[in-house]
């Protein structure tokens, strides 16, 4: 850093961007980076987490010059082999993910901005300073305004383009390269993610600097059926939130009923207590085919296609209320309310609306009015064992279910009036019609399995947005020292092998202690399974930051606040700089904070980006099974990779051959391993022999419990020294370690990747 | 062309390589013995499924005793090996053990070098044919094969689609006859 470099008029237009001038911090090395700037931290961790790519199709189709034909070291017409056109996939879902929350951001920012003005101050609340760590540990600008954050997401917006740019046949030929580009476009999806929720919580006043949101209900059961039913479908609530206030503001408050599905559910409970909750996205199809709601209305992202068919055979009106999924349904954001409204209701017809105000005024209005006109009836089991007589059980509902299982058995045991089966498989479907579709018989599987359909309600509590820094100073030290085991993150959509295995997760850590924090999908299923005593997580475990509490963010755009407590930690606990200062702080959360996300349904391209974002800023991701299906994990080969880290006090380089954190990205196929490995992947470097002592003692037990008995093969990489052994197992393990001829090994004071590999950043950066 | 459709189609080949289909044991039989350093990967699946009463894991034990193949017991499989008094040669998930066979020096499970055959059974099938896919594209240096009933494009050799459960029981009765024979 000797030479003194002339500022270019590239970086005094990022400058003036960030508000350079404002002394808040020093402006860091990488404001608003751009494609290279991190690349050489990419490369790093690809170095130990390499890409494991298993191709979900042999072939490459994106131009004229295919299909190409890539197996067998094959390489396309344009010379593209089969492993970097696995990383532009992947590049490609990482950019949708991305686009999905930019573009939720860019919406929403305009729709508040108009509402407040671009000076809106961003208020946080009490207890929060720190309102964007994303924005300000990626861009350098520390947002006052709402104005603030326009640039931010334009920012983002432009590097979306040089992505996708690069996704062009015949251009970058390294999937490490695309691997590099689609954790850059994952780390700018928090950043777009962060802006959203933030412009959420400043306009429309969500509850922000509190732990202790109110419940909410949720479940089929918890729809008052009896009055007219609005239901949200999607993510973006400009238009939910401006229907609760046209209810309120029109005495209707008490006499439509307002529910949600998937994150726009989890947005309008932040608004308004009263809400309910219908269940995750794979509970849609469901629902909807019901009939039980007399209005839908959709906005963005993870909506079903078909919706306005599904709703049309329900007997249901739609409108469809924003630009990105519009059906091609005539867009009557023009017309005269009354106008659309008879429309709605004499001739059925659907409409795009785009202007939230009319779109809830139409809402409110159509579902008084065709609500009476509809039977709003479960079917009964009767019904049901009917219904199911025309099963031939002939199997091909199995051949195409997504989840593997064969509801044709279930419908048979129906046909004898047996539901115990039906019920099971509830749990196990996600929901997505494959099979009734596919059935010859015209079976009408749907409507059967609402027999076994709970009519059960749940209570989860409502999202509560960032973590406060309060919090943050309190576990700081436990968290990084390791006495706090580790921070879990439950996230990401509903693709489960079964519905139950989250809560089951939630309270096997919840109850050791850890601290677990949850959204969207993964939050609501989280909530509905109750204990013994009739109690959800959310009843049984305490809402705060701290160990062994239970933190619902809330939706898909405040996973920000998730790998924002992360950067928190950094900040408030290590007084690190975040201003421009990306890589340090992924460092320092890569080796000293033990996070480990679990995304067990994940499905969604967004999904892919929230985990890769996660991977680039080093927290590590466990997936179901079913994502095996993105194609690319990021993988270590344990001892026989490279574990040495620069220890920063002593300035020279340790090969620990400690795999901490092993993988960065890795897919356990069941409940029980992912229980085992959980535990695992919160292990650090920096743990002191206490907190490592604390965090052997859960694998261990863990591993007893779900690997029945005996030692985790692994154990021996983990201790450092006796006295990280935990007590209870002392004994057993010291025989084990003597028999395998374990050696003690120095723990490393400060554990850093920066000086393993060629930066900018000086070893200097990471001490504070 | 039906039998070349995978039982189920989440896990249909969009591509040209597929995987022979073999229905008779004793070829199996003969694939595996001809096999250096074959490995047997065993999947949670193996722990719900039954025939006729019999789990399935106790027909994979009895494969890999008759044959002297190692055990990699995936997911939480090592659970009830334990119980049944058998330990694994080695615990690995899915996604780890394949990521070891990738590479051609890896020393194998017994530490003596890679394996040249290895045997997929009991792992749901999205993931195990995502794992064959990986092992198809990345490491030509050996061969997969797999045991449960279903078809698997991207194996080497996979069975072919069972519509009855007879004939899958069949078939795993008499490939342990013939690995036995063969000793
Ligand atoms: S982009 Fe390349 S590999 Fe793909 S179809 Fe075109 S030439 Fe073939
Ligand atoms: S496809 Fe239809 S008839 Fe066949 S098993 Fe499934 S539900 Fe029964
Ligand atoms: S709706 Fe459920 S049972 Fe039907 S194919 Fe999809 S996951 Fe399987």
């Amino acid at each position: 850093m000797a030479e003194v470099k002339a500022i270019t008029r590239k970086e005094e237009e990022v400058r003036q961007l960030i508000k350079a001038e404002i002394p808040w911090e020093p402006v860091g090395p990488t404001p608003m980076p751009e494609i290279p700037d991190l690349r050489s931290w990419d490369m790093r961790l690809l170095k130990t987490y390499k890409p494991w790519y298993a191709p979900f199709c042999d072939l490459c189709c994106l131009c004229t010059y295919g299909k190409c034909d890539l197996t067998e070291n094959r390489r396309g017409a344009c010379g593209l082999d089969i492993a970097t056109q696995q990383a532009r996939i992947i590049l490609l879902a990482c950019l949708m993910g991305c686009s999905a929350h930019a573009g939720h951001a860019g919406h929403i920012l305009e729709f508040l901005i108009e509402r407040h003005g671009p000076d809106k101050k961003i208020d946080m609340g009490t207890f929060i300073e720190l309102e964007a760590p994303n924005i300000r540990t990626v861009t350098g600008l520390k947002p006052e305004t709402l104005g603030d954050l326009k640039a931010v997401i334009e920012y983002v917006y432009k590097e979306i383009t040089h992505l996708l740019d690069s996704t062009h046949m015949g251009q970058e030929g390294s999937y490490l390269d695309y691997e590099s580009k689609a954790l850059h476009a994952s780390m700018l999806d928090h950043v777009g993610m962060e802006v959203a929720d933030i412009a959420q919580i400043v306009g429309f006043n969500y509850p922000t600097s509190v732990a202790e949101t109110p419940m909410i209900e949720m479940g089929w059961g918890a729809v008052d059926k009896s009055k007219p039913v609005i239901l949200l479908v999607g993510h973006n609530p400009a238009t939910s939130c401006t229907l609760i206030d046209y209810l309120r503001d029109n005495d209707l408050y008490d006499k439509v009923e307002v529910c949600g599905i998937c994150c726009t559910a989890l947005e309008t409970t932040r608004y308004s207590d009263r809400a309910k909750i219908v269940g995750p996205l794979s509970r849609q199809l469901f629902f909807v085919r019901t009939g039980i709601a007399d209005v839908i209305l959709t906005d963005e992202q993870c909506i079903r296609t078909d919706i306005p068919i599904e709703a049309s055979k329900a007997g249901s009106a739609l409108i469809a209320t924003l630009d990105k999924a519009m059906y091609g349904l005539e867009d009557a954001t023009d017309w005269d309310t009354e106008e659309i409204v008879k429309q709605m209701v004499e001739d059925k017809k659907h409409f795009a609306i785009l202007d939230p105000e009319k779109a809830a005024e139409v809402a409110a209005k159509v579902a008084i009015k065709i609500a009476p006109q509809k039977r709003k009836e479960w079917i009964t089991e009767e019904e049901a064992t009917e219904l199911a007589k025309k099963c031939t059980n002939c199997d091909m509902c199995e051949r195409v279910c997504p989840n593997l299982f064969s509801i044709g058995d279930g419908i048979t045991e129906v046909a004898k009036g047996n539901f115990d089966l039906i019920k099971e498989q509830f749990n196990l479907c996600i929901g997505c019609g494959k099979c009734e579709e596919e059935c010859p018989k015209q079976v009408p599987i749907f409507k059967i399995m609402q027999v076994a359909a709970s009519k059960e309600t749940w209570k989860i509590r409502a999202g509560r947005g960032p973590i406060m820094d309060t919090e943050i100073r309190n576990v700081g030290a436990p968290l990084t020292l390791g006495t706090i085991p580790g921070v879990i993150a439950f996230v990401g959509c509903s693709n489960y092998p079964d519905i139950e295995d989250v809560a089951d997760m939630v309270d096997e850590f919840a109850r050791r202690k850890y601290i677990i924090v949850l959204s969207g999908c993964a939050a609501m299923v989280a909530g509905m399974k109750k204990d013994a005593d009739g109690k959800t997580v959310y009843e049984k475990y305490s809402p705060d930051f701290d160990a062994g509490g239970v933190v619902n963010v809330g939706s898909c755009v405040a996973n920000s606040h998730i790998s924002g407590a992360g950067i928190k930690i950094a900040n408030i606990f290590a007084s690190l700089p975040l201003r421009a200062n990306y890589e340090v702080i992924a460092d320092y959360i890569l080796n000293r904070v033990g996070a480990c996300g679990v995304a067990w349904g994940a499905m969604s391209q967004k999904a892919a980006s929230i985990g890769t974002g996660c991977n680039r800023l080093g927290i590590p991701v466990i997936l179901g099974p079913h994502s095996s299906k993105y194609r690319r994990l990021y993988l270590s080969r344990k001892e026989e990779d490279d574990w040495r880290v620069m220890d920063a006090r002593k300035r020279e380089i340790v090969d620990t051959g400690e795999p901490s954190p092993e993988h960065l990205a890795y897919v356990c196929e069941t409940k029980e391993k992912a229980m085992v490995t959980i535990p695992k992947l919160c292990i650090r470097k920096n743990d002191t022999p206490q907190g490592r002592s604390i965090k052997l003692n859960h694998y261990i037990s863990l591993y007893k419990k779900y690997m029945g008995g005996g030692l985790p093969e692994d154990l021996h990489l983990f201790v450092r020294r006796s006295a990280d052994i935990p007590l209870v197992y002392k004994k057993e393990v010291m025989a084990h370690l003597k028999e395998i001829d374990w050696q003690p090994k120095e723990p490393v004071g400060l554990p850093t990747l920066i000086g393993t590999y060629p930066t900018k950043v000086p070893i200097d950066a990471v001490i504070h | 062309m039906s039998a070349l459709i995978p039982f189920h189609r989440v896990n249909v080949l969009t591509g040209i390589k597929s995987a022979r289909l073999i229905e008779d044991a004793s070829e199996y039989a003969d694939l595996i013995q001809k096999a250096k350093r074959p490995l047997l990967v065993l999947g949670p699946r193996l722990l719900e499924w039954a025939l006729d009463g019999k789990l399935l894991i106790e027909y994979a034990l009895e494969i890999a005793k008759a044959a002297n193949i190692p055990i990699c017991a995936t997911a939480h499989v090592k659970g009830k090996l334990t119980e049944l008094g058998v330990k694994p040669d080695s615990v690995y998930d899915a996604v780890e053990i394949v990521n070891a066979l990738k590479d051609p020096d890896w020393k194998g499970v017994k530490r003596a070098g890679n394996h040249d055959l290895v045997i997929f059974f009991g792992i749901r099938s999205d993931l195990g044919e995502q794992s064959l896919s990986v092992l198809k594209h990345f490491a030509p240096h050996l061969k997969t094969m797999t045991l449960c009933k279903f078809y698997y494009p991207h194996a080497n050799y996979s069975l072919p689609n069972f519509r009855k459960d007879e004939q899958w029981k069949a078939f795993l009765e008499n490939l342990i006859d013939n690995l036995k024979k063969g000793e």
